[in-house]
């Protein structure tokens, strides 16, 4: 038998030991260590750009959420931000990764448009029909990935993320054909009418954000009050154990993804009626990445998913601002995105563990 | 005898709970030293310090008298300390010569692994294991498994082999043939650390044995000269006394199977043509060799998984065969399976709503829009209580944290808030020490004497003797023979092997 180096023996050496639990105010410390360094960091960063902090504060602060226009901004970008990520957080709650966002908001769009173009439902009740279809185009999308799942075992992941292109594909087959704009020829479909677009409700803020609200709402009392929600939390623990207690597995699964698809669909539906007051190619860009990113920075909570997207779109608007009038480039608001979540994800890992230096 | 491994004063606390307090422990080379000790007592802990798992927050390690600090397990196997864990730490999809190879690593895969076989035909051949080195672990039974962890240790050139719980998931067979083997190791110089709560073993295959009693040791002893009541004494603490029989007094059949068929997705048939009964206030005790189609018996009773033919009748309610689990909760059949973890408690969650989980649906915690979660938490405070669940320091804390006796005890109080009409019961004691054994078997016998009609599948034939009113043998999915109580052990023994 070989004894160790001695050196390794004065250096010790760092333990890592899984946390048995940890109380909340603890677990928040560690949240706000993390979530302060990861902002430290990407200030430094835009420093070395050549934006100093007192600008980056003002630019942030003062000019985004102080000047009515910026915050109007906000919160047009915020509406679909929340609505992605409840959808996404409440199909993560049943072990389901929904990465399909984007095909359930086309289909959202879609549904929406098809009520427009076919002219179904009276005026006055137009925008809830196009609600209605929005929705049931986002719930078959993401129901075939769902079936495709229980039925063949195809992996969610892939066949949610695939799907997403056959969907684009088929709106670009509807916008180049079809329901192509006769008056411009230019790929997009017909401008809707008043009546078809999202009302202000005051501020120059769309009607949009009060569906996004109440979605956030009944979500909560989905998932926090009601029994379905108190199921959730046993088929994403424990499934196998969930089934012989007499929890309707597969029932409450397929209801969440249901509901995640849905809501995506809403969020395609709020882009298309109050933002472009059309079908486009582009209403549903960057939307998966966007839905991930709050429900995992909000550890599927509806209500911190509303403060994050909130947040998240603060961190948009500003990007722009320093996009246009300090040359940044966007990609540098991305890389703070990512900065940040790295942060958050470092945080739970230190929740789940101890670190300490022996000897 | 030199001393092989001596620890000293070891002192070890998870996030407050001090699991170690003081504990020493020596063992010599040719020695057999048990460690004995209730569950949560701390014999695994102090064991994972000297295997090198855990860092102790103060104490001392030697081995061959000079002080070490171990830096990690594989350090500590570069000492000449290894360990057998009871969950086995095994890559079930790699052969039994990669597991090896990955856990000793020799420079180049093809030179290694010629190498790695030779050192496993060696060892083998020494312990009269008859381990082929190609086979899957996946294929191999638990038993196969085990030489495989103890090949794998050995090959290492470990000097000092610790066994924790061995024979918890052998049968008595197999476990007089590991301890056998292991005495043979002995006796070629190894010192060897035999973790147990088994107090037969200890008298019958031990040279010494150390008690742990609440994270210290509190003696070592002869264990041929020290007597059983002293032994217990100083495990328990106090005796409890064997739960008094109420004479046998059963009603009409509660529960009737019969001709159940169940057969796995690559078509090997599991249960042939199965059928018993039970009669209301009787228990039926289900014994046979570990792999006989037990699992699955327990895991249709209790519909994890549906039968291809047959009927599971219970009185009031029919044929519950095809039928989902909430129809079986709402005729009242009570499901102990044997996977605590997997199959009855969600970990991460509280132990307030792993209570009420099981009358969520039939809306004793409110309806479908609102759940009240202030009376589950009620139900959930006088169920503890009531079933005298320990270690609950908020209802709030997750199940996991609960230790594997306290654990049971919270699912017998969750499928027993309702009176049963029947229960199933898979290995309902595995892995508990004698005091939440006695608990659990109280339960099963009052649930009995309420009228229930009760099952018990168990591969340890002495819960069988203790609970059953009539015992059933089963082999190779079959119920091969059935004894009245009092039955003869070696009659059963003999059922169980002859058709195995």
């Amino acid at each position: 038998m070989v004894a160790p180096p001695l050196k390794a023996r004065r250096l010790g050496r760092l333990t890592l030991e899984l946390r048995q639990n940890l109380p909340a105010w603890k677990q928040a410390a560690f949240l706000t260590i993390c979530l302060v360094f990861g902002i430290a960091v990407s200030v430094a960063i835009l420093a070395a750009a050549g934006i100093a902090p007192a600008t980056l504060f003002d630019e942030m602060i003062v000019e985004t959420l102080g000047n009515a226009d910026s915050l109007r901004a906000v919160l047009v970008q915020a509406t679909p931000l929340i609505l992605v990520g409840l959808g996404a957080g409440l199909a993560f709650r049943v072990g389901f990764w929904n990465l399909g966002i984007e095909g359930q908001m086309i289909w959202g769009g879609i549904g929406a448009t098809a009520v427009v173009i076919y002219g179904i439902g009276p005026e006055s009740l137009r925008l809830v029909c196009m609600g209605i279809a929005a929705g049931l185009g986002g719930l078959t999308w993401v129901l075939l990935a769902a079936w495709l799942k229980l039925s063949f075992r195809v992996n969610e992941i892939i066949a949610t993320l695939l799907l997403n292109y056959v969907a684009a594909y088929f709106l670009f087959h509807l916008l180049y054909g079809a329901w192509q704009d006769p008056t411009t020829a230019f790929p997009q479909s017909v401008q809707y009418r008043s009546f078809e677009r999202l009302p202000e409700i005051g501020f120059g803020v769309s009607s949009g954000l009060a569906i996004a609200l109440a979605a956030v709402a009944v979500a909560f009392w989905l998932v926090q009050l009601s029994r379905a929600g108190f199921y959730m939390r046993f088929v994403s623990a424990n499934p196998g154990m969930a089934r012989v207690v007499g929890v309707p597995v597969a029932a409450v699964s397929i209801g969440a993804i249901a509901a995640s698809g849905a809501l995506a669909g809403l969020a395609g539906f709020v882009n298309v009626a109050s933002q472009e007051g059309r079908l486009t190619q582009s209403f549903f860009d960057g939307y998966v990445f966007a839905g991930v990113l709050v429900a995992f920075l909000s550890r599927n909570d509806p209500i911190i998913a509303a403060v994050v997207g909130f947040l998240l779109a603060v961190l948009f608007v500003t990007g722009q601002t320093l996009q246009v009038f300090y040359q940044i480039p966007f990609t540098m608001v991305q890389l703070i995105q990512a900065i940040i979540v790295i942060a958050v994800a470092s945080s739970e890992f230190l929740i789940r563990h101890r670190m300490r230096w022996t000897r | 005898m030199t001393i092989a491994l001596t620890l000293t004063g070891i002192r070890k606390s998870f996030d407050g709970f001090l699991a170690l307090d003081d504990a020493a422990f020596s063992v010599g080379g040719g020695e057999v030293h048990a460690l004995l000790g209730e569950n949560g007592a701390g014999k695994s802990s102090l064991m994972n310090v000297a295997a090198g798992l855990y860092a102790p927050d103060s104490g001392e390690i030697a081995i061959d008298g000079r002080p070490v600090v171990l830096a990690g397990p594989a350090d500590a196997r570069r000492h000449g300390v290894g360990m057998v864990h009871q969950h086995f730490k095994l890559v079930k999809p790699f052969t039994v010569a990669e597991n090896i190879l990955l856990a000793n690593p020799r420079p180049g895969y093809r030179r290694g692994m010629a190498a790695t076989r030779e050192a496993i035909a060696r060892q083998a051949e020494t312990l009269g294991f008859a381990i082929e080195p190609d086979r899957r672990v996946a294929d191999l039974s638990i038993a196969e498994q085990q030489q495989v962890e103890i090949v794998k240790v050995l090959v290492g050139g470990v000097r000092i082999l610790i066994l924790d719980e061995p024979t918890a998931v052998l049968t008595d067979a197999e476990a007089d043939r590991l301890l056998e083997t292991v005495r043979r190791l002995a006796e070629t110089g190894v010192a060897v650390v035999l973790v147990t709560h088994k107090l037969y073993e200890v008298k019958r295959h031990a040279d010494a044995v150390t008690v742990m009693r609440g994270g210290r040791t509190v003696a070592t002893a002869d264990p041929r000269t020290a007597s059983t009541a002293e032994l217990t004494e100083l495990t328990v603490g106090q005796t409890t006394p064997l739960p008094a029989r109420a004479s046998f007094d059963h009603g009409g059949t509660r529960l009737n199977v019969g001709a159940l068929t169940c057969a796995r997705a690559d078509g090997q048939v599991t249960l042939a043509d199965l059928s018993f009964f039970v009669r209301s206030g009787e228990i039926y005790g289900v014994a046979g060799v570990s792999g006989n189609g037990q699992a699955e018996l327990a895991e249709a009773l209790v519909g994890i998984r549906p039968p291809l033919a047959g009927e599971i009748w219970v009185e009031g309610a029919g044929d519950l065969a095809k039928a989902a689990p909430t129809a079986r909760r709402d005729a009242a059949v009570a499901a102990i399976p044997a996977d605590r973890f997997s199959h009855a408690l969600a970990g991460s969650l509280s132990i307030a709503e792993n209570f009420a989980v099981g009358e969520v649906h039939c809306g004793r915690y409110g309806g479908w829009p609102l759940i009240d979660r202030n009376a589950m938490r009620r139900a959930t405070a006088a169920a503890v209580a009531a079933f005298d669940v320990q270690g609950v320091r908020s209802l709030r804390q997750k199940a996991a944290l609960l230790s594997g006796g306290n654990a049971q005890k919270l699912v017998i109080a969750r499928e027993f808030s309702r009176e049963p009409a029947v229960v199933v019961a898979h290995s309902p004691s595995r892995g508990l020490d004698a005091r939440a054994c006695g608990a659990v078997h109280q339960r099963l016998l009052a649930a009995r004497d309420a009228g229930a009609a009760v099952v018990v599948i168990s591969e340890d034939l002495d819960e069988i003797l203790t609970l059953s009113d009539r015992i059933a043998v089963m082999s190779r999915g079959r119920i091969v023979a059935e004894f009245d109580r009092p039955a003869d052990r070696q009659a059963i023994g003999r059922a169980m092997v002859d058709h195995g």
